[in-house]
């Protein structure tokens, strides 16, 4: 049988090589120089299939592949319905944060009890964070540029992935609140490790020792 | 045409209309499985599409109430529920209608409705097929109702079976020793069927040692016979556990006798929303997901106010026929539109013999979409049978 593992591009992709290679496995063309979507390895059963991150979980929750590699924050918003996660890679990580425009006074701002407009990609996350902290809040969905949102008076605050906080920075927001770290978890179709654990188990295995390491 | 009137024919989402090959498909698996029940000793009932929600599900049954839909008795005033599960329906019916002493084998076929799908692709309206055995605690009932499910599993044609089996008990017996109770309990038991160690890791943290070993290598304790061994070694020595793990054990060895071969995984808990024990879940090449539960359920009729120990399994048949080879279709025979006492005769005996005798009306018809290969003609004053000319 053959092993199909979702990967996306960027920083997941090429955090997540050495530890394939820990495993033996070495993909046969890179996404970057490729256009290809379906990449060979140098096992003939094994190929890698290049998606977009927040689709990670759904290919692998249908069993258009078998394992793949989704950062904590897609899985939150996915549910992870249909999948196992058992292993955190420590790959790709970074925090999700509240942030606001400089002087704004989020504190008061959320003792005040008035609904907060929050723009993010990640309302599900958003939406728990802010339920645990009692605060209502009007939750404006966006798929990027979250920093412009509170310049130009779309929101008070964003829940957005912050890595270095330089963006923030040049654009005079500041992150104000912690909501969650967030690294990449590896994640396994529940069929897939039932019917193929003779090929997937010592995978997992390869990989998870590679991490503690 | 506006378009709000074009989509007019347009279903709500999750729910479809079953076509011809697709419901013959369904109906041969629907006729197989009951059948086979029938042959296992099982009664057939029809429990109501909808009844009072109090009926439909316990209070604790918070995912199940979730997934029911709700309207308003016009006549009492009080809230009905379109079932979306079967099982309580015939534990109502075992504990309050047939009221016997001994034990009781039912099975049933019908439609479920879920207010929200179980996947993106999963009909909102799931046709489910099941059997339930009540009366009976000892590890026979478990074992007669998994070689029920693998009996229907075979005769459907699914042709290469895994088959995993898990108790509840293990889970049960480290959550009532630490004491874990509400959200903690529920986080605790989510992460657990997805495998979630690092978040296990993190929610166990503070809990006694042997409680956080234990919980955190249920979801590791996967596969082989080897498991139990290896569980016997990491789990705590409490003596629900010892009991599990010795369940477990007989079960695979009855089952292996039955020719069943059988694989572990001892934190499989999510078969069902109300079960007390041995659980299990079939899983087969091609399809992403379970394609049949079941397990222990005592506690269910507590609540009809006659506790009964309770085994059973389900399937959802618009799931597994899916996958599966349409039934082989008899040919049919075209017949002259003529009214003629020779052919109505013929025609009648035909039909009663078992063919498919379709007549043909107008001009039109597509001899490929009736799938008949023969027709009746008139051959000196006489009506036959012959192969359709190409």
């Amino acid at each position: 049988m053959s092993i199909t593992i979702a990967l996306s591009k960027g920083r997941i992709f090429e955090e997540t090589l050495p530890l394939l290679a820990a495993a033996g496995i070495e993909p046969l063309e890179s996404p970057d120089s490729s256009r290809k979507l379906i990449i060979d390895t140098n096992h003939a059963e094994i190929r890698l299939i290049i998606v977009r991150a927040t689709d990670v979980p759904t290919y692998v929750q249908y069993g258009a592949a078998d394992i793949g590699v989704a950062g904590h924050d897609v899985l939150l918003e996915h549910g992870g319905a249909g999948l196992y996660q058992p292993v955190d890679l420590r790959i790709a990580q970074c925090r999700l944060m509240v942030a606001t425009r400089v002087g704004f006074d989020y504190e008061a701002a959320v003792r005040q009890g008035a609904r907060l407009r929050v723009a993010t990609k990640y309302t599900e996350s958003a939406r728990q964070h802010f339920a645990k902290k009692g605060v209502h809040v009007d939750l404006i969905k966006l798929y990027g540029s979250m920093e412009l949102a509170p310049l130009v008076g779309l929101a008070d605050a964003i829940v957005d992935l912050v890595s270095t906080g330089s963006t923030l920075k040049a654009n005079q927001l500041v992150a104000v609140e912690h909501v969650l770290d967030v690294s990449s978890r590896l994640v396994v179709n529940q069929a897939a490790l039932k019917l193929k654990r003779k090929q997937l188990q010592p995978l997992l295995d390869q990989i998870a020792s590679a991490i503690s390491c | 045409m506006s378009i709000a009137s074009m989509q007019h024919w347009i279903l709500p989402e999750n729910i479809s209309d079953v076509l011809p090959p697709e419901a013959r498909r369904i109906e041969f698996l629907r006729r197989k499985l009951l059948d086979c029940c029938s042959r296992f000793g099982y009664e057939l009932v029809m429990p109501p599409l909808l009844e009072y929600v109090e009926s439909l599900f316990t209070l604790e049954d918070a995912a199940l109430d979730l997934k029911t839909f709700k309207l308003t008795d016009q006549l009492s005033g009080r809230q009905m529920g379109l079932r979306a599960d079967i099982t309580p329906q015939v534990a109502r019916i075992d504990a309050h209608l047939l009221n016997r002493h001994g034990v009781t084998r039912l099975c049933y076929a019908g439609s479920i409705v879920n207010t929200r799908p179980d996947g993106i692709l999963s009909s909102r309206e799931p046709l489910q097929v099941g059997a339930e055995l009540y009366g009976h605690d000892g590890l026979t009932a478990d074992v007669e109702i998994i070689e029920l499910m693998h009996s229907c599993l075979k005769l459907a044609g699914v042709e290469s079976i895994h088959l995993d089996v898990g108790h509840i008990g293990l889970f049960l017996a480290l959550a009532d020793e630490a004491e874990l109770s509400g959200d903690l309990r529920q986080a605790i038991f989510n992460a657990m069927q997805k495998k979630n160690l690092p978040e296990l890791a993190t929610l166990t943290a503070h809990l006694p040692e042997t409680i956080r070993k234990g919980i955190t290598s249920l979801p590791q304790l996967y596969g082989g016979v080897g498991v139990l061994h290896d569980a016997a070694r990491l789990l705590p020595d409490f003596p629900q556990i010892r009991s599990a793990l010795s369940d477990l054990q007989l079960l695979s060895e009855a089952l292996q006798l039955l020719g069943i071969e059988v694989f572990f995984d001892l934190a499989e808990l999510r078969s069902g929303y109300y079960h007390t024990g041995l659980v299990f879940a079939a899983y087969a090449p091609g399809w992403s997901n379970a394609i049949a539960r079941g397990g222990r359920y005592d506690r269910v009729g507590e609540k009809f106010g006659r506790p009964r120990p309770a085994t059973g399994f389900s399937v959802d048949l618009k799931e597994l026929a899916w996958k599966l080879p349409p039934p082989p279709a008899r040919p049919a025979i075209l017949s002259p539109d003529c009214i003629d006492p020779a052919l109505i005769e013929l025609t009648r005996s035909l039909r009663a013999s078992g063919e498919t005798v379709v007549v043909k009306l107008g001009d039109v018809m597509d001899v490929d979409e009736l799938k008949a290969d023969r027709e009746i003609r008139q051959v000196a004053d006489k009506w036959i049978v012959v192969p359709i000319d190409v």
